[in-house]
């Protein structure tokens, strides 16, 4: 055949060629287009666990997030409540300091007062025994038979006078 | 020695290597070839007259080189798998990551111009593109043979054998064709039968491009006094280029004409149902 061209010799070639292209296939281009794949799909793995792990992570920062704007909104109901709490608690206690104060006022009050009556009643009744005992002293000292007959008499005077002066006065009327 | 004595004695010693070599290529004797340039280029082209025994037949070098290569490359595959893939890490070392970079070329290449279909064709392309890129630069190594009639040559790249461009061409052709009928029974056989022309062209530029460099290899390796620093140029443009780029168009060739004979056709009967539902 022209350029020395042999039908024995391209079949040997094409059985060479397909040798070759089978045994690169099986030796070298499926085992590492296998690791090449199972590379790819273990980052695709990982990428996917990272997005999700990434998901998770917002998902609880948002968690948080809320339970932070929750605690703080709590806290300041909490505060509010406690400074309510407190206001109402210090009237309560102003107003029954206020309430003990006056009621220790009175009884103070009320307990001079006893203790003036007490003191003027027990000073009234000194005085009146001592009147008494000055009167005693005086009148065993000073009186005698004629004297208590001459008070006697100047009494009984003095009485009628008044009694009579009454009756002109209603006569008068 | 002082240092400046050193070098002018290394000097004048590379100056008379120099005068030497050059007076021994300008005076070397023409007559100690074998053939003349002439019937150099023309066994370059025809391998009619060196001729190597092969399990009893009597082929072209081209062929011996294709096995010596095909058996380099499948035991270097499978040192590769037994030793290497087991270990590949996640994060590969630099090894790991020309085999993975060659394995994922001819892929991508597969997936980007065979999207529907990309398994069988990547594996194709893969093999392809290695075996012409290695075969290519196989002939650098100078690999020698005794031809049928006791002379030692040099083992050329198996591609410049027309018999391998034509095998590579037919199969490639092949694998098209199969894809076709797989994909599209009779006429996908028939949209694929139409590139007729595709196995010569695909097969007679592979031919043409390593016969190219063939010759200007032969014919600059031919004359001693071309043999300093041009052929490190010469072997450069017309070996390592050529491997890589018909590696590269042949793949991709193929690549292509697989992926439009696989591409999904639009069913005519759904068609016409649409356009009877439209008319109704």
């Amino acid at each position: 055949m022209p350029l020395n061209i042999d039908l024995l010799q391209i079949l040997l070639h094409m059985l060479n060629f397909v040798l070759l292209a089978g045994g690169l296939f099986f030796l070298l281009y499926r085992p590492v287009n296998r690791f090449l794949e199972s590379r790819k799909a273990y980052f695709a793995e990982m990428e996917q666990k990272n997005a999700e792990q990434a998901k998770e992570n917002e998902r609880l920062r948002q968690e948080y997030l809320q339970k932070i704007q929750d605690a703080d909104a709590e806290l300041t109901e909490k505060k509010k409540k406690a400074e309510k709490e407190l206001a109402e608690t210090t009237a309560q206690y102003l107003r029954e300091a206020k309430e003990k104060a006056a009621a220790i006022i009175s009884a103070a009050e009320q307990a001079a007062e006893d203790r003036k009556e007490h003191i003027l009643e027990s000073a009234q009744t000194e005085i009146g025994e001592l009147v008494i005992s000055a009167a005693q002293k005086l009148l065993n000292d000073t009186v005698t038979p004629e004297r208590n007959r001459m008070l006697y008499d100047e009494f009984i005077r003095l009485a009628d006078s008044t009694v009579s002066d009454e009756r002109s006065k209603h006569v008068r009327k | 020695m002082k240092k400046h004595k050193k070098r002018i004695f290394l000097a004048i010693w590379l100056s008379l290597l120099a005068v030497l070599l050059t007076g021994i290529v300008c005076l070397w004797p023409p007559g100690a070839k074998h053939e003349t340039i002439q019937q150099t280029m023309q066994d370059g082209v025809l391998h009619e007259s060196n001729k190597l025994r092969f399990f009893g037949l009597t082929v072209n070098p081209g062929l011996v080189s294709a096995y010596l290569v095909s058996a380099a490359l499948l035991l270097f595959a499978a040192l590769i798998r037994i030793f290497a893939i087991p270990k590949f890490r996640l994060i590969p070392g630099k090894f790991q990551t020309a085999i993975e970079k060659l394995v994922t070329f001819f892929a991508d290449m597969a997936n980007g111009n065979s999207p529907h279909k990309p398994g069988f064709v990547g594996a194709y392309i893969f093999g392809a593109g290695v075996y012409i890129f290695f075969s290519t630069i196989f002939e650098l190594f100078g690999v020698q043979w005794i031809t049928t009639g006791g002379v030692s040559i040099s083992l050329p790249a198996p591609i410049s054998d027309i018999n391998a461009a034509i095998a590579l061409g037919v199969l490639s052709y092949a694998v098209i064709l199969g894809a076709g009928i797989r994909n599209g029974g009779l006429r996908g056989a028939l949209s694929v039968l139409k590139d007729f022309s595709l196995p010569i062209s695909m097969s007679f530029r592979l031919f043409g491009a390593l016969l190219s460099g063939l010759l200007v290899t032969e014919l600059v390796y031919y004359y001693v006094s071309l043999s300093f620093v041009l052929p490190v140029v010469v072997g450069v443009m017309f070996t390592l280029m050529h491997a890589a780029i018909q590696a590269y168009v042949l793949a991709t060739l193929v690549s292509i004409f697989y992926g439009e004979a696989v591409h999904p056709r639009p069913k005519k009967k759904k068609e016409k149902k649409t356009k009877e539902v439209v008319a109704s």
